[in-house]
């Protein structure tokens, strides 16, 4: 099961990883592309879908989807 | 369908160490909008980025407050704009036309400031190194000479020789003041006798007279005892050459080192907190000169202020070119301006502010400039939301000696702006270019 799976998701944008014992802080939108991730959607997948629902360039998001991979790398939640 | 308002996608882990009772610094932003007035974001669309802005009208504000505080306890008080805190000329007029005279360390400030038109009676001439043919010049257009050394006495008795006259001069003392480490490189030691002496060497020679004492007794100086040790001092051996040599000292010059609202690295408390204020430099300063004076006449007093009077007025506009997120998880920004620059970024912690609130939480960051070099580093931990290409930051205070010592290194120096007292933003100095920098090499 990928580590991303793990995590549980409340309403309140929080998300705790049981194993790991750690608590994150998210936003609306990181919470979709985790929900996206679960779904195993790559990472074009992703962005396009958020392209159509967001007012936002597509190398912008590009670049800052690309940096929430990054940071989820560096908490031990993707590989 | 319309679509949904974008915010850059954020995660941070919560650290429950973080909750205090000072707040949390996830959602706390610093955020500037405006300087006197002018958008920052105006004000790089019309004059580029990075770019110095300066206030004329917080200039006139710290001018009049540290003057009225001194003028107010002692009516013959002299402010001698420090050219090396800022010699833009703009920047320059606004203190001569405040009223300073001139305090220059070179012969190029000191042309610079006759070049001004500042009269060589109005211009205080200081520092460790005046070479011959300058110091003469410098003499025979009367400036105020403050000698630093026993080679600088030589040349001087040669100049009065050659031009047959006798030169008035004033004497730089360092001296035991409390604060360590103590300034003993310029001028001559009070305590061991060094300034007496040469004192002495002066009248000897008959080519030379005192008229002044001056000390400069270090920078960004936290208390203002200091300065009342150095004015007891100073008053003392000014009592001690009236009686010896029979002769009027004229005038002290308490020098400049005056605090300005900037966060020395290693100090956690608020600048309002250890900062003296006008006043407590003032009060220590006239205090010991009504107490100590037994001449007929007191001495005029020149201070030499130079980041207390331009520190706080100065800002660097800077904008975000990108971001990369490092693998310790850090997010790096990549800035217009570093390190070049802002020479005083080893001293300081800056005021870093955003040109608006943007969503998201704050996440460890790093600023680093444009420089290809490591070391090209603003802020090393700084607590920011997700920024965008093209945000403005106002890096402040750094109106003092940032700009005279900004380096044209690997960028072009940038330009500088003055936002007048009408509110109304000019250039000063406009952006360097290829011919500015090709400029004399052969």
């Amino acid at each position: 099961m990928q580590v991303i799976s793990q995590l549980v998701l409340d309403e309140n944008n929080i998300a705790f990883h049981p194993m790991m014992g750690n608590s994150y802080q998210l936003n609306n939108i990181s919470k979709e592309i985790i929900l996206l991730l679960r779904d195993n959607k790559s990472k074009y997948e992703v962005v396009e879908l958020l392209k159509e629902r967001y007012d936002v360039s597509y190398n912008e998001l590009f670049i800052d989807v690309s940096d929430l991979y990054s940071k989820l790398r560096v908490y031990g939640l993707m590989v | 369908m319309s679509k949904l308002t974008y915010e850059k996608p954020t995660i941070n882990k919560i650290d429950f160490v973080m909750a205090s009772k000072y707040g949390s610094p996830i959602h706390t932003q610093k955020i500037r909008t405006e300087i006197d007035g002018i958008s920052v974001n105006e004000l790089t669309e019309k004059f580029g980025s990075p770019i110095f802005v300066f206030s004329e009208k917080k200039m006139e504000e710290l001018y009049n407050n540290l003057y009225s505080a001194f003028s107010s306890r002692y009516s013959d008080v002299q402010f001698g704009w420090s050219y090396k805190t800022n010699y833009l000329n703009e920047i320059c007029k606004v203190f001569h036309r405040l009223g300073s005279c001139a305090e220059v360390v070179s012969e190029f400030e000191y042309q610079k400031a006759r070049a001004l038109g500042i009269e060589g009676k109005d211009i205080i001439f200081n520092g460790p190194y005046k070479p011959y043919a300058d110091l003469k010049i410098a003499v025979q257009e009367g400036a105020k000479i403050h000698v630093d050394n026993l080679f600088e006495l030589d040349d001087l008795e040669k100049i009065a020789t050659e031009l047959d006259i006798v030169i008035s001069l004033a004497i730089r003392i360092n001296m035991d003041i409390g604060v360590y480490p103590q300034w003993s490189r310029f001028g001559f030691n009070y305590e061991n006798g060094d300034a007496y002496e040469a004192i002495e060497r002066m009248y000897a020679s008959k080519k030379m007279k005192l008229v002044g004492i001056h000390s400069h007794i270090g920078t960004f100086m936290l208390d203002a005892n200091a300065y009342r040790n150095a004015t007891t001092k100073i008053m003392q051996l000014k009592e001690q050459v009236e009686r010896d040599f029979k002769s009027e000292i004229a005038y002290i010059d308490l020098g400049g080192g005056f605090a300005s609202k900037s966060n020395l690295k290693g100090i956690y408390q608020s600048t309002d907190v250890v900062i003296p204020t006008p006043d407590d430099y003032a009060e220590a300063i006239t205090n010991v000169i009504y107490d100590l004076n037994k001449s007929e006449k007191l001495p005029k007093l020149y201070l030499e202020t130079g980041r207390a009077l331009i520190d706080e007025a100065g800002y660097l506009l800077t904008t975000v070119h990108g971001y990369k997120r490092f693998p310790d998880g850090k997010k790096g920004y990549i800035l217009d301006a570093g390190v070049n620059l802002l020479y005083t970024s080893t001293w300081y912690n800056f005021n870093i502010e955003t040109d608006r609130h943007y969503e998201g939480e704050n996440e460890p960051s790093l600023l680093n400039g444009p420089l290809c070099m490591n070391i090209d580093i603003i802020e090393e931990n700084i607590a920011l939301p997700p920024l965008n290409r093209g945000t403005v930051l106002s890096i402040s205070p750094v109106g003092a000696y940032n700009y005279t010592q900004a380096m044209q290194f690997i960028r072009y120096k940038p330009a500088a702006v003055l936002i007048d007292r009408d509110g109304k933003a000019r250039y000063i100095k406009e952006v360097d270019d290829l011919s500015t920098v090709n400029y004399k090499e052969i």
